[in-house]
């Protein structure tokens, strides 16, 4: 049955669930107060490394992280057939670094854990490091290499995704200013700062850090909170960062366009966008002890981010169930590039009513009260 | 009343709640859920810390302008000298003094090794550190920690992250009779009832990472463990009943017996 579906949000993950429920033949219109992909989504490293985000253990955030790096390979061609446009998918694999003998152990524990989930990864030390990424600091003792692990240039992604969704007939409409759920239990209607109404049979709910206002117009806890992540990039001469480069402190990320990324602050500032010396030094006092030819060199860009985090650090994916007319994908926190595919198909899954695996319950936006 | 205060080492602290800074969703939680925690003591791991420049640090740089006491500690070593090593970094750092001493051999239970934990601590003491090793619920141990030049023992309730409780309680309550030093529960606690046991058992404190910040509501949990703790040790201070066997009824049968 062809559904009428509104999103409410132009990033990553509402232009991914307008991308998939449109491919699925529904009727989809696309709801952006700014411009797509504005916020967090076009601010990302596009790392796609459930493995090296995931330190503890397999639990369902890892998991849908897991199932969406799966999803990857066949969801970005197809975005990009669709939309003509070309944006870097690099398979580079990673490297977990460690300074410590002491990180030996928890490395070998994640390897053990992470084996059972996809992970070919190997522990590299000495000489057989160096030689896979040879700037590389000779004061780091070990790193866990994930193969598996891709990263994406986010703003090309994103405009593909866009141009993707207009070409299959989305209907995508950008700076509304702000956006009201006028109605949302019998029918939809959604109307945006000049009055202009948006009406359909079902609502998708993918605001990211600015989900938390819609808490009280459908009566539940939408606990998002906006976290900025601060990013500089560094202009290099033959790709010197082979790999993605994580440690406890932050990432490195070569592009195919010579520039290398560095990551990423974790600042509590509200909704403030700026970005601050203490953030982006922070990066720079860091990045040199991984890669010491950093250590002289300024960044020529840096910029920030808000990213969506949530209480207990998991998205809020699901229909409400005072009414089947909303899901909410939100929350997704350092990890939306990521999870953009596996979100995409939850929604339109739970959209269908389709059956889902039983890990996505964790997921439920009700759980908050 | 007395203020209820305790000591480590000549340092007075009234919470009775050491808390770890690992596993949190964010920083904006995390920094919540200490505050809601009442703890003056934070507890992580040296390997995850940049000792170049702590105030860099991922975690410790939210930390800023705050008077916490840190307990920073030795985890991922496997053996007595690798645990000194580090120590030794953390206090060059200018991080603290105080140092945790964590070994384990094992990366499944993480369980620690108590001959390597004991010659750690021989070592760490006599260079002045004040040492807190995390060590097995075995009084025997906790005494020959003790005599070693421990601060404080802190034996564990169950394997690191578990959350199975306090799996041998009559273990505990021999280390709390036996101890000079305080004795702090460390590891394996899940709920507010295995903190207020762990309390009502006497020992002097607890500490907890995993249950708070892998709780849905981290500072909701924080804030309950910290009644949890301040229950428990009111309770142990007030003295328990003893339990019988048969009811006795509150108000006395003898007062309604027909004369």
């Amino acid at each position: 049955m062809t559904e009428t579906i509104v999103i409410m949000g132009g990033g990553v993950i509402g232009l991914s669930c307008a991308f998939e429920l449109r491919s699925r033949g529904h009727e989809v219109t696309v709801l952006e107060i700014n411009r797509c992909g504005g916020q967090a989504s076009g601010a990302a490293a596009g790392m796609l490394a459930p493995y090296s985000e995931n330190l503890e253990g397999p639990d369902e955030f890892f998991r849908l992280g897991v199932e969406s790096l799966r999803l990857y390979p066949e969801w970005q061609s197809q975005v990009k057939r669709v939309s003509g446009m070309a944006f870097e998918y690099t398979p580079s694999g990673s490297l977990y670094i460690a300074y410590h003998e002491a990180d030996r152990l928890a490395l070998e524990g994640r390897l053990l854990w992470q084996k059972e989930f996809g992970s070919t990864g190997t522990l590299l030390e000495g000489d057989a490091l160096f030689r896979i990424e040879p700037m590389l600091s000779r004061n780091v003792r070990a790193a866990l290499h994930t193969p598996e692990e891709c990263h994406l240039y986010a703003p090309e992604y994103v405009r593909a995704l866009e141009q993707a969704c207009r070409f299959i007939g989305v209907r995508i409409f950008d700076q509304l200013e702000s956006l009201a759920i006028v109605e949302w239990q019998r029918e939809i209607v959604v109307q945006s700062a000049d009055q202009r109404a948006f009406g359909g049979d079902r609502l998708i709910v993918c605001s990211g850090a600015w989900a938390r206002e819609h808490g009280d117009t459908f009566g539940i806890q939408i606990p998002v909170y906006p976290i900025r992540g601060q990013i500089c990039a560094y202009e290099t001469e033959d790709k010197p960062v082979r790999h993605m480069v994580f440690s406890n402190q932050g990432y490195l990320v070569g592009k195919e366009n010579s520039t290398l990324v560095c990551g990423a602050s974790e600042d509590v500032a509200g909704f403030d966008t700026s970005v601050t010396d203490k953030g982006i030094d922070r990066l720079r006092r860091w990045n040199k002890q991984a890669f010491p030819f950093l250590e002289h060199r300024p960044p020529f860009h840096r910029w920030a981010g808000l990213r969506p985090s949530t209480q207990d650090g998991l998205p809020l994916i699901g229909p409400l169930s005072g009414s089947n007319r909303v899901v909410l994908a939100v929350g997704h926190y350092r990890n939306g590039i990521l999870l953009s595919p596996a979100t995409a198909k939850l929604v339109a899954d739970y959209v269908e009513e389709k059956r889902v695996p039983d890990y996505n319950r964790a997921f439920d936006p009700e759980r908050f009260g | 009343m007395k203020k209820d205060v305790w000591r480590i080492g000549n340092h007075e602290l009234s919470s009775r709640f050491f808390i770890g800074t690992g596993l949190f969703p964010n920083p904006y939680v995390q920094m919540e859920a200490i505050k809601a925690s009442g703890a003056e003591v934070l507890t992580f791991a040296i390997r995850r810390i940049n000792l170049e420049a702590t105030e860099d640090d991922s975690i410790l740089q939210h930390l800023q302008g705050e008077s916490y006491r840190y307990l920073p500690n030795t985890s991922g070593a496997s053996t007595a000298d690798e645990a000194v090593r580090i120590a030794r970094l953390a206090r060059a750092s200018g991080l603290s003094d105080w140092i945790k001493v964590e070994i384990s051999a094992n990366e499944r239970t993480l369980l620690p090794d108590p001959i390597e934990t004991l010659k750690a601590t021989e070592i760490l003491v006599k260079e002045g550190f004040t040492v807190l090793p995390y060590l097995p619920d075995d009084p025997v141990m906790c005494k020959r920690l003790e005599e070693a030049g421990a601060a404080a023992v802190m034996p564990g309730g169950a394997p690191i992250g578990t959350g199975l409780g306090i799996l041998n309680p009559y273990n505990i309550g021999l280390i709390v009779e036996e101890a000079k030093v305080p004795v702090i529960i460390d590891a394996g606690l899940g709920s507010v009832s295995d903190v207020t046991q762990a309390m009502e058992l006497g020992v002097s404190g607890v500490l907890m990472n995993t249950p708070v910040a892998k709780a849905r509501d981290p500072v909701g949990m924080a804030q309950a463990m910290r009644l949890g703790i301040e229950a428990g040790r009111l309770a142990y201070l007030s003295g328990r009943i003893s339990k019988k066997r048969y009811a006795s009824a509150s108000s006395g049968f003898d007062e309604f017996k027909l004369k």
